[in-house]
C-alpha cells in the first residue's frame, strides 16, 4: 500500500481518480477502496483532499496567496478552496494565516509592548526594598495617636464603636504627613521589617528616643504612658473545659478573633469621597434614629476627609523652601490630587489610585495591616483609566507608573495584601481588560513578593491565562495565583450568595474569599485537625497523644469495628465531634467579639452595616459567615487506606497490632515503609484512596450546613491549614500513613508532602475530585513545579493543563517554581539568596525568613517536572 | 479479547513525547542493545527485577520468602540475579521498594482505562498517548487496538520506535497512528551494528517506507559524543534523510544524556559512560544548521 501512497504523494498536485489509480496497481476498485481506507483511516477522496489542504496550508504560512494556492492544488475556484479549507481546519485560509502566525509571534510582541519600569519606578523600587529609608521615623505614630485618641474618647463616651473611632480619627488628626523624593501616589501605613506595626514603646530610654524620633509632642509622651493600656471595656472570654483540652492537641480550635482579615467598598471612597459618605449616614441616622454607629463613622469621615489637604499642604510647603530633592511638577500633581480625594469623588486615574491608598490606609488602622486587601483593582480602577486615555489626557505609560506606584507602596518583607485581576461578569463574560495586563506586567516588572491573585474561567481569553503563567515563571515567587471562576461563583452561590454578588467575588490574605465590601468572611477563626479523629477511634475517645485526655467520643471498642464501613462510621463520628466543637467555640466566642472589637470603619464601608445600623462584627454585613479550615484531610484518607487494606482486605494486621505499632511510633521500620509503599496515597488519581478523601470533605459540608442550623450561623468549609500543619503535626501520634509522631501533616489538601508521583496530570485530578463547588473557603493547593517548565515553548502547554483541570473541577492553584536543589543550597547558604522566596502557604515569603521546619517541608514536596 | 503486553512503566503528562500534553506507554523488550540506551530496563522481553542497594533496609523479608536469590552478604543484602526466575514474589513483600519487578502484563483494556483518566488535557491541549519502549512495534496488534480506541476517542496517537521490527509490524500500526518518532541512530550500518549490537538495513529500509505513506515523522538523531558526532556522520545522515520522501518529514537531535547509569547498576549491568555532560545549545545549533543545510528539512534540538 505505501507504493500506492508514495505515488499519490508525487502526484498530489496532479488530476487523480480511484479507478486510474486501483487500476494502475491491479487492485480491484472495492479491494482497493478497503485496503486503502485501513491503511490511512480515510476513504481516497477524503484522502486526497486532506493531504492537499494540509500542504496548501503549509504553504500559506510560507506566504504564499490564497488565490495561487488554491489552484496550484487544483480547485477551481478561491470560494471551493474556502469551503474545504474551512471543513478541515474550523476557518477560512486568511484566518488560518492570520491565527497561527499570531500564535507564533505572541511572547516576542509581548515582550516588545510590554511596560517597562519608569526611572522613578526603578528608584522608589530600590527605596522599598532596601529600607533604610524614612519610615522608620514614623513606626509608632499609629499607635501612640490610636492610644491617646481611644483614651479621649473613652472619657466622653461609652461604647466601644465611638472609642475605636475616636483613636482612628485622632491618629488621622495628628499623623505627621511625609512625601518621598519621585513618590506620586503619597501616604504610608507605618510599619517595616524593622519596627513591626504592634510595636509599642516602652516607658524607657529607647522608648523615649523612638518617640522623639517620631516627632510626637512632649505633651502627647506624657499622655500615651498616663493611658498605656486604654481603653475598651473588654469582655473576657470565658472557655470551657472541652474548649481549653482539645486546643492543648490542636485538635478543634474556634476563635473569633475578627482582626484584619477585609476587603472593604473602597470603590464607594472612589465614587462619593468621604464627604458622600458622611452624607450617606446622615441620611440613615435621619431615617433610623441616631445610633453609637453613626456617630462612629461620622466621626472617622470628618477625619478622614482632611487626610489628603495635610499632603497637599506638605506639598506646598516643599515646593515653597524649593527642597531640590523633589521635582516641582511632581509636587504640583500631588498638590492637585490631594486637595481633592479623599474629600471629594475621585475624576482622574491618578485621584482615583491616591483616594483607594488612603482608603486602604485607614483601614489598616483600624486593625492593623496583615491581611487587609485591596480587591478587583483592574474593575475598580477601569471606569478612571477608560475616560482618562479615552480624554487623551493620560498616556498608558502614566497609568502604569501609577500602578507600579501603587505596587511600590504594598511592598512588605511580610504581605499578604492581596488584590485580584481578572473575572467573569455575571452574564458569563470575561473581564480582562488593558489595566489587568498591565497589573500583571508590573508584578512581573518589580520582582516583589506581592500578592496577586487571578481569576479566569474557560471563557477566559486564553492569553490572559497564558500571560499569568508567564508572570509565575518569570517572577519565580509563586505570584499570581489562580482561582476558577467556573468552580468558585456556583460554590458561592450554594451558600446562598446571590448570583451577581457571588460574581464579584474577591480573595482576601492568603485564599480566603469574600464578596467585596459585602462580607464578612470571619477568616481563619475555626481550624481543626481531622486526623485526630484516627486517634479517639483508635483510644475509645481518648486521645493517644495525651493519653490521660479524652477530647474524642466514645465509639466503642476496637473489637466492634468488624468491618471497614463500622471503623469509617466510627471516624465520622469523632470528625463530627470535633467539627461541633469548633463551631460551638466559634459561636461563643462571637459573642464576645461583638463587644470587644467592633469595626466602625469596616461597617461605614461595607453594605449592611449602615443600613441595619448594626457593626460589622455584629452580623452586620449583608454576607456574614464564618470559614471552618478542615485540616489533614490528605493524611486521613491515606491512613485509612492502609487500614482497609491491611486490615480488612488483606488481613495481615489486627486493629489492636496497629494500635500497638502506633502507640510506639513505628518501633520497625520496615512496617512503616511498608505503610507508606504498599497501599495506594491520595494525590496520585487513584480512586480507592481518593474517594476517601472526597467523602470526608463531602461529609464534613454536610455536617456544617447541620451545625450552620444549629448555631445559627453560616459555616463554610475551607480545606485549608495556613501553616499550622505543623502545629497539628506537632501534636498527632503517629498515622497509618507511615508519618511519625509529631511529624508535619500534609498542607491544606495537598499530598503528603513526596506522596505524589504520578505525574502533575494526576496530582490535579485528585485535588480537582473534591468538592470545590461546596468548599467556598478555596482548597489552596500548591503545586510544586520544575522551574526549566516554564519556557515560552511549554507556557502554552501549562495554560491547557490549567485549563483542563479547571474543567474537572480544580478550584484555586497556587504554583511553586524554585527546585529542590536551589532550596538545599539556600538553606545552607542563605547570604546567596537574598530575593529567593516561595510559596509556602497562602502566601509567599523570603526562603531566608521562615523557619527551618517549614523550610524542610517545602523541600519535601513533590516537584513536578513532566520530561 | 483485549490484546496483551508487557508493559514497565506509563509515564503521565509528558511535554517533551510529540505534540501537546501526553500519556507514554513503555513496552518490554528490543532487539538493538545501544550502548547509550537509558531505558536498559525495556531491552529484555521478560519481566525481571530491579534491586537499589540504596534503599534496602536490611528488613530481611525477602530472604524469607526466597533465600536462593537474596543472602546476607556481610554488612549488606545481596541480590544473585542468575539464580532470579523473576517469580517476582520479593519485590511484593519488599516494603521499601528497593526490589521492584520490571514489566507487567496489561491488557489493552487496561492501559488504556489509565489512558484516558487524563482525557481532559489531550482534549485542551491536542494531546493524547505516545507508544515507547523499548521497541513498542514488538507488540503491533497491541498498539493497534490501544491506538485504536485513543483515535475513536478522539486522542492523537504516536509512537517512538527504532523501526528495527518487520515492515509488517509497522505497516500494521500505520491506519491508527499520526505520528511516527524514528530513531536513527548511526548512518553507516557497520558502525551501526558496532554500537547497537545489529545493522541498520533494516530500520532505514521501514524508513524509507513509512515515509512513502504521508504520515508525519519526527526522525530523531541522538548524538552521541565521539559517536556518531563527526562531519562524516552528518554527511551520512543527510544522506538517508534525503533518500526518504520529505514532505512530512522533521529532524530533532537528540542530547546525550549522560544520567542514565543507575538504571543499569540497579539491572546488574555495566554502563558505559561515552561523556560526562550533555552538549550545549551551541554545539546543537551548530549540528541542527549543519542538517537542515544538507537536506533543507526542518531540524530542531
Amino acid at each position: 500500500m505505501y507504493e500506492v501512497l508514495k505515488y499519490i504523494h508525487e502526484n498530489i498536485k496532479e488530476n487523480m481518480t480511484l479507478s486510474e489509480i486501483s487500476e494502475k496497481f491491479g487492485y480491484s476498485k472495492w479491494y482497493f477502496c478497503t485496503k486503502f481506507r485501513e491503511y490511512t483511516g480515510r476513504s481516497f477522496v477524503k484522502y486526497i483532499r486532506y493531504f492537499r489542504l494540509h500542504l496548501a496550508a503549509a504553504d500559506l504560512l510560507c506566504g504564499c496567496k490564497v488565490s495561487d494556492v488554491a489552484f496550484e492544488y487544483g480547485y477551481e475556484s478561491v470560494g471551493g478552496f474556502n469551503k474545504a479549507f474551512l471543513a478541515e481546519f474550523g476557518c477560512y485560509p486568511s484566518e488560518y494565516k492570520k491565527n497561527t502566525k499570531e500564535a507564533l509571534i505572541y511572547y516576542e510582541r509581548k515582550r516588545h509592548t510590554m511596560f517597562q519600569l519608569s526611572d522613578r519606578c526603578e528608584a522608589l523600587k530600590k527605596c522599598a526594598m532596601t529600607r533604610n529609608d524614612f519610615e522608620d521615623f514614623y513606626c509608632v505614630q499609629r499607635i501612640v495617636y490610636t492610644s491617646i485618641g481611644q483614651s479621649e474618647a473613652a472619657k466622653e463616651s461609652l461604647t466601644n464603636d465611638e472609642i475605636l473611632a475616636g483613636g482612628i480619627a485622632r491618629t488621622l488628626d495628628s499623623f505627621t504627613p511625609v512625601i518621598q523624593p519621585d513618590e506620586l501616589i503619597v501616604g504610608f501605613n507605618y510599619a517595616n521589617s524593622k519596627y513591626p506595626e504592634r510595636l509599642i514603646p516602652k516607658n524607657d530610654e529607647k522608648g523615649l528616643e523612638i518617640m522623639r524620633m517620631n516627632r510626637i509632642s512632649e505633651a502627647d509622651i506624657e499622655t500615651f504612658f498616663s493611658v498605656r493600656y486604654p481603653s475598651l471595656a473588654r469582655v473576657p472570654i470565658r472557655q470551657t473545659e472541652a474548649e481549653i483540652n482539645s486546643k492543648k492537641e490542636w485538635a478543634a480550635m474556634g476563635r473569633c478573633q475578627d482582626n484584619n482579615h477585609s476587603v472593604i467598598a473602597y470603590e464607594k471612597v472612589l465614587r462619593l469621597g468621604f464627604k458622600g459618605l458622611y452624607a450617606e449616614i446622615e441620611a440613615f441616622e435621619k431615617k433610623n434614629g441616631k445610633n453609637k454607629l453613626y456617630n462612629a463613622t461620622k466621626r472617622i469621615c470628618l477625619s478622614a476627609m482632611k487626610m489628603g489637604k495635610k499632603y497637599a499642604a506638605e506639598a506646598r510647603r516643599l515646593k515653597e523652601i524649593k527642597d531640590e530633592r523633589y521635582s516641582e511638577a511632581d509636587l504640583d500633581r500631588i498638590i492637585s490630587v490631594c486637595e481633592r480625594v479623599p474629600e471629594n469623588s475621585a475624576t482622574t486615574f491618578h485621584e482615583a489610585v491616591q483616594a483607594l491608598w488612603f482608603a486602604h490606609i485607614i483601614n489598616t488602622w483600624e486593625d492593623n495591616i496583615n491581611a487587609n486587601s485591596l480587591g478587583r483593582l483592574d474593575q475598580i480602577l477601569y471606569p478612571y483609566y477608560k475616560s482618562d486615555v479615552e480624554s487623551g489626557k493620560v498616556s498608558k505609560e502614566e497609568i502604569f507608573e501609577l500602578i507600579c506606584c501603587l505596587w511600590i507602596k504594598l511592598y512588605l518583607g511580610y504581605d499578604v495584601q492581596q488584590s485580584c485581576v481578572g473575572g467573569t461578569s455575571p452574564d458569563g463574560k470575561c473581564q480582562v481588560n488593558e489595566l489587568s495586563y498591565m497589573m500583571l506586567d508590573a508584578t512581573e516588572q518589580l520582582d516583589f513578593i506581592r500578592c496577586l491573585s487571578v481569576r479566569y474561567s474557560q471563557n477566559s481569553d486564553k492569553n490572559f491565562v497564558k500571560r499569568a503563567l508567564e508572570v509565575v515563571g518569570h517572577v519565580q515567587k509563586g505570584v499570581p495565583f489562580f482561582f476558577n471562576d467556573d468552580v468558585m461563583i456556583p460554590a458561592l452561590e450554594s451558600k446562598g450568595i446571590s448570583h451577581e454578588d457571588a460574581c464579584d467575588y474577591t480573595q482576601i490574605g492568603c485564599v480566603e474569599t469574600v464578596i467585596p465590601g459585602k462580607s464578612n468572611p470571619h477568616a481563619v477563626t475555626g481550624e481543626t485537625n481531622l486526623l485526630k479523629a484516627l486517634e479517639y477511634v483508635f483510644c475509645n475517645g481518648y486521645s493517644m497523644m495525651y493519653p490521660e485526655m479524652k477530647n474524642g467520643y466514645a465509639t466503642g471498642e476496637l473489637s466492634d469495628f468488624d468491618t471497614f464501613e463500622k471503623f469509617y462510621d466510627a471516624v465520622l463520628r469523632q470528625i463530627y465531634e470535633i467539627l461541633d466543637l469548633t463551631c460551638e467555640t466559634v459561636k461563643r466566642h462571637r459573642e464576645f467579639s461583638v463587644n470587644n472589637s467592633p469595626r466602625p470603619y469596616k461597617s461605614l464601608l461595607t453594605e449592611g452595616c449602615l443600613e441595619s445600623g448594626r457593626d460589622f462584627n455584629d452580623a452586620g454585613a449583608v454576607y456574614d459567615y464564618y470559614q471552618i479550615m478542615l485540616g489533614g484531610v490528605p493524611n486521613l484518607a491515606d491512613s485509612l487506606e492502609v487500614i482497609r487494606k491491611f486490615v480488612y482486605v488483606d488481613r495481615k494486621y489486627t486493629l489492636e497490632e496497629i494500635k500497638n505499632i502506633l502507640e510506639n511510633d513505628f518501633p520497625d521500620e520496615s512496617v512503616r515503609q511498608e505503610f507508606i509503599n504498599k497501599a495506594a496515597k491520595f494525590g496520585n488519581d487513584i480512586d480507592s484512596v481518593d474517594s476517601l478523601a472526597v467523602d470526608i470533605v463531602d461529609r464534613s459540608c454536610d455536617y456544617l450546613d447541620e451545625l450552620s442550623d444549629k448555631y445559627c450561623l453560616s459555616f463554610h468549609a475551607q480545606p485549608f491549614t495556613f501553616l499550622w500543619m505543623i502545629d497539628h503535626g506537632r501534636e498527632s501520634a503517629a498515622s497509618p500513613d507511615g508519618r511519625r509522631k509529631g511529624e508535619i501533616i500534609a498542607y491544606s489538601c495537598s499530598p503528603m508532602q513526596g506522596r505524589d508521583f504520578n505525574g502533575l496530570t494526576a496530582l490535579l485530578n485528585s485535588i480537582a475530585k473534591f468538592p470545590t463547588k461546596r468548599t467556598p473557603g478555596t482548597t489552596s493547593a500548591i503545586v510544586e513545579i520544575d522551574p526549566k517548565l516554564f519556557t515560552d515553548r511549554n507556557i502554552s502547554l501549562l495554560t491547557d493543563l490549567l485549563l483542563a483541570a479547571s474543567i474537572k473541577g480544580l478550584s484555586n492553584v497556587q504554583f511553586n517554581t524554585i527546585d529542590a536543589d536551589t532550596l538545599i543550597d539556600a538553606k545552607k547558604h542563605p547570604e546567596k539568596y537574598n530575593n529567593l522566596a516561595v510559596r509556602v502557604s497562602g502566601f509567599s515569603q523570603k526562603f531566608n525568613a521562615i523557619s527551618p521546619e517549614i523550610q524542610d517541608h517545602i523541600i519535601a514536596r513533590t516537584k513536578h517536572s513532566c520530561l | 479479547m483485549s490484546v496483551k503486553a508487557t508493559v514497565t512503566n506509563i509515564s503521565r503528562c509528558s511535554m517533551h513525547d510529540g505534540p501537546g500534553i501526553r500519556t507514554v506507554v513503555y513496552l518490554k523488550g528490543c532487539g538493538l542493545r545501544c550502548k547509550w540506551c537509558h531505558n536498559p530496563e525495556t531491552f529484555e522481553k521478560s519481566p525481571q527485577i530491579a534491586y537499589i542497594p540504596d534503599k534496602c533496609i536490611k528488613c530481611g523479608r525477602c530472604i524469607e520468602i526466597c533465600p536462593l536469590c537474596h543472602v546476607i552478604d556481610g554488612d549488606s543484602m545481596a541480590f544473585l540475579r542468575d539464580k532470579c526466575t523473576s517469580c517476582g514474589k520479593c519485590a511484593l513483600l519488599c516494603p521499601t521498594k528497593a526490589l521492584t519487578l520490571i514489566g507487567e502484563e496489561k491488557s489493552s483494556d487496561d492501559i488504556f482505562e489509565e489512558i484516558k483518566k487524563d482525557s481532559e488535557y489531550y482534549k485542551m491541549s491536542g494531546g493524547g498517548v505516545t507508544f515507547s519502549g523499548g521497541e513498542c512495534l514488538l507488540y503491533p496488534d497491541f498498539v493497534a487496538e490501544v491506538a485504536d480506541k485513543c483515535k475513536k476517542a478522539g486522542f492523537s496517537a504516536a509512537v517512538e520506535s527504532a523501526l528495527f521490527v518487520k515492515w509488517e509490524n509497522v505497516e500494521k500500526v500505520i491506519p491508527y497512528i499520526d505520528l511516527f518518532m524514528t530513531d536513527l541512530k548511526i548512518a553507516d550500518s557497520k558502525k551501526h551494528s558496532e554500537y547497537t549490537g545489529q545493522p541498520n538495513d533494516v530500520i532505514v529500509e521501514n524508513l524509507k517506507k513509512l515515509s512513502q505513506t504521508g504520515k508525519k515523522i519526527l526522525v530523531r538523531i541522538p548524538i552521541i559524543p565521539s559517536v556518531n558526532d563527526t562531519q562524516d556522520d552528518f554527511e551520512a545522515f543527510a544522506n538517508v534523510l534525503n533518500s526518504l520522501e520529505k514532505s512530512n518529514l522533521s529532524v530533532e537531535l537528540l542530547k546525550y544524556n549522560y544520567l542514565a547509569s543507575s538504571k543499569y547498576g540497579m539491572l546488574g549491568k555495566e554502563y558505559i559512560a561515552f561523556s560526562d555532560k550533555s552538549q550545549s545549545d551551541a554545539e546543537m545549533k551548530a549540528f541542527c544548521t549543519l542538517i537542515s543545510e544538507k537536506t533543507r528539512l526542518n531540524c530542531t534540538f
